[in-house]
């Protein structure tokens, strides 16, 4: 094979192996503003001891947060799970951006699997919300919060 | 000065087997850690560590917000009311300082 064509066939087969990453990785997270998933896996391992493969986007995990947050320092986050109180063991709540990417974990026993609260997102980065059930499963629920004013500096 | 802590359910008083909505104030700054002063000197972490919601003495719900949870944060729960009792609310923080709150809840 002469050198054109072989750079030709490499340049093509870069390319490609290019675009198929990209497609997976869009397939599997319809693209969400400021996302870092290493800073999150971080987290993730440290917690839970799971990586973000490990989780499963689910419809049953509602997450209510602003799309637009003025300050970083209150921003609202409700979680709720439709699932029977019984299956639920905890929610866990991550923001890709933050130093410390635990917000917070709830470990809930008799009441409904509902918790709200406010928390504090450095910089413009997806909420992740995470309830653990008890067989062990790890069902997320994203969204992407844009912040003017960072809560954390 | 122990940490204040406010409890509110909603409804006030709700009926046998409704929804109730439990929402738990406390008061304190939650300092993060990485935050500055006008001098430009990291002000120490200072945020509640643990917060223990009890149901007649038994543990109904355990949360444990990091430095990620806002100033004076609230922790809302939702549970069933089969029956009347007394929610007691402890928490305890990075420097020691712990804050305790009973309220009642009495069925309609």
């Amino acid at each position: 094979m002469d050198r054109r064509k072989f750079l030709k066939a490499s340049a093509g087969a870069v390319a490609g192996a290019m675009l198929a990453s990209q497609l997976t990785s869009a397939l599997a997270q319809s693209a969400l503003e400021g996302e870092d998933i290493a800073n999150l896996e971080k987290g993730l391992q440290q917690v839970l001891g799971k990586g973000f493969k490990d989780l499963t986007v689910s419809q049953q995990v509602k997450l209510v947060a602003p799309t637009i947050a003025e300050s970083g320092a209150n921003v609202p986050v409700e979680i709720e799970a439709s699932l029977p109180a019984d299956q639920v063991k905890a929610i866990h709540c991550f923001s890709d951006k933050n130093a410390n990417p635990l917000l917070f974990t709830v470990v809930l026993n008799g009441v409904l699997p509902y918790y709200a609260t406010r928390v504090r997102v450095a910089e413009t980065a997806p909420v992740r919300a995470i309830v653990e059930t008890k067989d062990g499963k790890f069902l997320m629920a994203s969204q992407s919060v844009r912040v003017t004013v960072g809560g954390c500096g | 000065m122990p940490i204040n802590i406010l409890v509110r359910f909603t409804p006030a008083k709700p009926k046998a087997g409704e929804e109730v909505r439990v929402q738990i104030v406390a008061q304190h700054p939650m300092e993060p850690g990485t935050r500055r002063d006008a001098s430009g000197k990291v002000i120490p972490a200072d945020h509640i560590t643990e917060l223990n919601v009890l149901m007649d003495n038994q543990l109904i719900a355990q949360v444990k917000p990091g430095p990620g949870t806002s100033a004076n944060p609230l922790f809302a729960f939702k549970m069933k009311a089969s029956k009347a009792g007394q929610i007691k609310v402890t928490c305890k923080d990075l420097t020691g300082q712990t804050g305790e709150k009973t309220a009642d809840l009495t069925l309609a």
